[in-house]
């Protein structure tokens, strides 16, 4: 029998979601209470934020949406099918079209090993530290990708890597597993302007990847087979963009953590029936909190926009933290993929259609432009007038040098152009080691009552007023 | 020697103040993927730019973060106090993620009057290559328009030629250094390749040729143990010469501001001038930036640890690289499974008080190799 404390983190993650496929459609709270006293505290505590009555059945769907990803995973390996992992920048319907690979995203299974893990991940990225990788890789990829080099986690058959040219860290550290475990590596190159020229480029960069996964896989990608992808990418796209619009409320009818659950299932089952039910599952909740008025605080203190990712690893409790005080999360910049439909008329239509939706993909859009700032302040800008933000958070996970290196523009930017205010935060977005959750939330607090209330019209929050000074104590500061 | 390593250690140097005098004009540059034929050829000086150990970095601070590497908050720095002021133009290169970062905010903050962005690709195909010769020929004719000059096919294989010649010269600097009893140290070596990219070409050709003459002969005492350098992007002169104040030498290198910049780089094909440039940097230039060839990299320093007979190699980076910090530790696995010991040291860019620390690593290391 395998030893637990020896398995990685695919096998453990996957294991544990597979619980999901026993629970109903509906949860009562007895039931929740009674699921959350059998399962390890660190699951249970992410289940608890997930748990929340009002997010209640949209979770549901969205475990089982994650369950069913990774299910379906465990049996094409055991079919003798290909696995092929994917960065969180790469569409991976591409994969999903083939018969016989199926994708696995690393960026999600690190944050499923963060949110439900017990040691959230960590000795993964203490492996990867042991051999020597530098402490200032990302932990959303190292950590799953420290797994794998474990040998105790299941081994890919292939990996892609989208990150040149957005991401030095990811894209480093996919070579690196690549080349130390002898995984074949399939690049996706793109250029850095956006020419017309360019954009064509790019359209045979991506078909160069088409043709070595079709090679390496053994098998042709047909008309057929891309279509039955599209059609359900484009349903997702339709479903994305209702959403979309259901944000624009005031108060904002969609629960903060929709903003994952949407690029969770972009980054693992977009273009699938199980991604296209998940997502109307998303708007048919939204719809009807639309509907009813509903937000989960007295009043929406401050719509907020966050310009690049969340924080994950304090077990989704963020999300709800803030809710609860009238703080709305709008979106993540993971958000900001602006998918568009694909034309499905032919095989090239379509492919046309992928490519320019990879490149279209958050980070690649942004960090891969032609400049890193004016990409990114452009999306980030046009998604807050759009949602009408009042305030631009930005993680500052540690591993995202390109954005730390451009962030001082953003926010000078973002307040000349819009008069948006941005909180820079420090922390390790997946990686409770550096920033303690308890320091994240109470910047977040000071920014919205210091800095946004007041903007919004509202008096700053006052701090108590001190004692009149006495005689023993005037000269204390 | 001694001048030339205070002309390579200051900003404006004789050579530099010489050519602006004279009229001349200087564009920076800090990426090993710009082609240095074409400013030549402009009639341009192309001006590496460098930190030189430069550890203040207050004003680069407020623009970049403690999460970017210092080197670049470095050159950030020089930029916006004026150090770099007698530049005329700037050329960003995608090379790195800090990099683009340390221009954009330099670009943002403190404009230079000519500023344009040369994008290189990442892997070398066809497409690439098409790719990357199209944004040559953009450079061209800014350079053009902006500087009001005409750059002549003629003028381009001159510089073509003349840079051959500067490499083919350091290529024989390498060779004296890699000697049984080396003519040059790894400090020194560091400085010639430093000064020879803040120079005019034809200058810097006479200068190596009576440089490596009056060397040829002369020997240093056989080094306690043969060290290859390997890794970022490390300008740090004064450290090369504090650690080799051990004992050790530093007998080859595959630094971006040592052989990197120059090794690979052999004569271009014939044909269309600015597409044999292309070629010549896109195919040849070693860099971990780039992907699908590693195994060039790995080559090219195998083959160094072997004409050098090395006793060791030591790969740095500085603190946030990721480019180098990961690719370090593959480079490591390599070297080791072929019997070279290595060193991976991180390091603080310009921090002069680490230099305690990484002294202490390298005596350990020396004892670790059985070089005490």
């Amino acid at each position: 029998m395998t030893n637990l404390a020896h398995q990685g983190l695919f096998e453990r993650v996957a294991n544990i979601f597979s619980l999901v496929d026993n629970l109903g459609d509906t949860l009562s709270d007895a039931e929740v209470e009674g699921l959350l006293r059998v399962l390890p505290p660190e699951s249970a505590n992410s289940i608890s934020a997930l748990m929340a009555p009002h997010l209640r059945e949209s979770s549901l769907v969205f475990l089982r949406t994650l369950s069913t990803w990774m299910r379906e995973a465990r049996a094409m390996k055991a079919a003798g099918g290909k696995i092929i992992m994917v960065p969180f920048n790469f569409p991976p319907e591409l994969i999903t079209a083939f018969d016989h690979a199926a994708p696995l995203t690393v960026e999600v299974l690190s944050t499923l090993g963060v949110v439900a893990l017990e040691g959230q991940g960590e000795r993964y990225w203490d492996l990867a530290m042991g051999l020597g990788l530098p402490d200032h890789a990302c932990s959303s990829n190292t950590i799953e990708l420290g797994s794998m080099l474990s040998g105790e986690d299941f081994r890919a058959d292939g990996l892609i890597s989208a990150g040149p040219g957005g991401c030095d860290a990811n894209a480093k550290i996919h070579e690196f597993v690549s080349l130390y475990m002898d995984i074949p590596q399939f690049v996706l190159e793109k250029p850095v302007d956006r020419s017309p020229e360019a954009v064509a480029l790019y359209r045979r960069y991506y078909r160069r990847l088409v043709r070595q996964l079709e090679e390496f896989i053994g098998e042709d990608l047909t008309e057929e087979k891309l279509r039955r992808v599209n059609e359900r990418a484009n349903r997702c796209t339709e479903l994305y963009y209702e959403l979309w619009e259901l944000h624009k409320v005031r108060p904002c009818p969609i629960p903060n953590l929709f903003s994952l659950f949407v690029y969770a299932t972009r980054f693992s089952m977009w273009g699938t029936d199980t991604g296209v039910a998940c997502m109307e599952a998303l708007v048919k909740a939204a719809r009807a909190r639309r509907a009813a008025g509903a937000y989960p605080a007295p009043r929406e203190k401050a719509r907020c926009l966050w310009a690049y990712t969340s924080i994950y690893y304090d077990f989704l409790g963020l999300f709800n933290w803030m809710e609860n005080r009238g703080i709305t999360h709008l979106a993540d910049a993971l958000d900001l993929f602006m998918p568009q439909p694909v034309d499905t008329t032919d095989r090239e239509t379509m492919l046309d259609g992928m490519a320019d939706r990879a490149w279209d993909m958050p980070m690649t859009r942004q960090m891969g432009g032609p400049s890193m700032s004016a990409a990114w302040i452009e999306d980030v800008l046009w998604a807050a007038r759009e949602l009408d933000a009042e305030a631009v958070i930005y993680c500052g996970h540690h591993a995202c040098k390109q954005t730390w290196s451009v962030v001082s523009i953003l926010r000078q930017e973002l307040l000349k152009q819009a008069g948006l205010p941005l909180l820079i935060l420090q922390t390790d977005a997946w990686n409770k080691r550096m920033t303690p959750i308890g320091v994240v939330q109470r910047q977040i607090a000071e920014f919205v009552d210091q800095v946004v209330a007041p903007q919004r019209g509202g008096e700053p929050t006052r701090r108590r007023r001190r004692r009149p000074a006495d005689s023993s104590s005037a000269s204390s500061t | 020697m001694d001048d030339l390593f205070t002309q390579a250690t200051v900003y404006a140097n004789d050579y530099v103040r010489q050519w602006r005098e004279g009229g001349g004009r200087v564009v920076g540059y800090n990426c090993v993927f710009a082609p240095l034929e074409l400013f030549e050829a402009a009639g341009l000086l192309p001006y590496r730019i460098r930190a030189l150990s430069n550890a203040q970095t207050d004003l680069a601070d407020a623009h970049l973060s403690r999460f970017n590497c210092g080197f670049c908050r470095s050159c950030l720095q020089l930029g916006l106090n004026g150090a770099y002021a007698f530049l005329d133009g700037l050329i960003e290169i995608n090379g790195c993620d800090h990099l683009r970062g340390a221009f954009e905010n330099w670009q943002y903050v403190k404009p230079t009057p000519f500023f344009h962005y040369l994008k290189v690709p990442h892997i070398v195909i066809d497409d690439a290559l098409d790719y990357f010769a199209d944004q040559l020929v953009q450079l061209k004719a800014k350079l053009e328009i902006h500087f009001a000059v005409t750059i002549a096919d003629d003028a381009l294989r001159a510089a073509t030629a003349r840079q051959a010649r500067v490499r083919e010269l350091l290529r024989r600097a390498y060779a004296l250094r890699e000697r049984e009893r080396p003519g040059l140290t790894g400090a020194q070596t560091m400085a010639l390749v430093l000064l020879g990219s803040t120079m005019p070409a034809e200058q810097f050709i006479a200068l190596l040729e009576k440089e490596l003459a009056a060397r040829e002969n002369e020997s240093l005492p056989a080094p306690r143990a043969r060290l290859l350098i390997g890794g970022a992007a490390t300008d740090e002169v004064e450290l090369l010469r504090e650690l080799e104040s051990l004992g050790a030498l530093f007998v080859t290198d595959s630094l971006c501001y040592g052989a990197r910049a120059f090794w690979s780089l052999t004569a271009p094909a014939d044909g269309d001038p600015l597409r044999a440039l292309a070629k010549l940097y896109l195919s040849n230039t070693l860099c971990p930036r780039m992907f699908e060839d590693y195994p060039s990299r790995s080559a090219f320093i195998l083959a160094a640890a072997e004409r050098a007979r090395i006793d060791g190699a030591v790969f740095v980076h500085n603190k946030f690289c990721d480019v180098h910090g990961i690719e370090n530790v593959l480079l490591r696995k390599h070297l080791e499974e072929q019997g070279i010991p290595v060193l991976l040291l991180e390091k603080e860019y310009g921090a002069h008080a680490d230099r305690g620390r990484l002294k202490t690593r390298l005596q350990a290391f020396l004892e670790r190799i059985g070089r005490p």
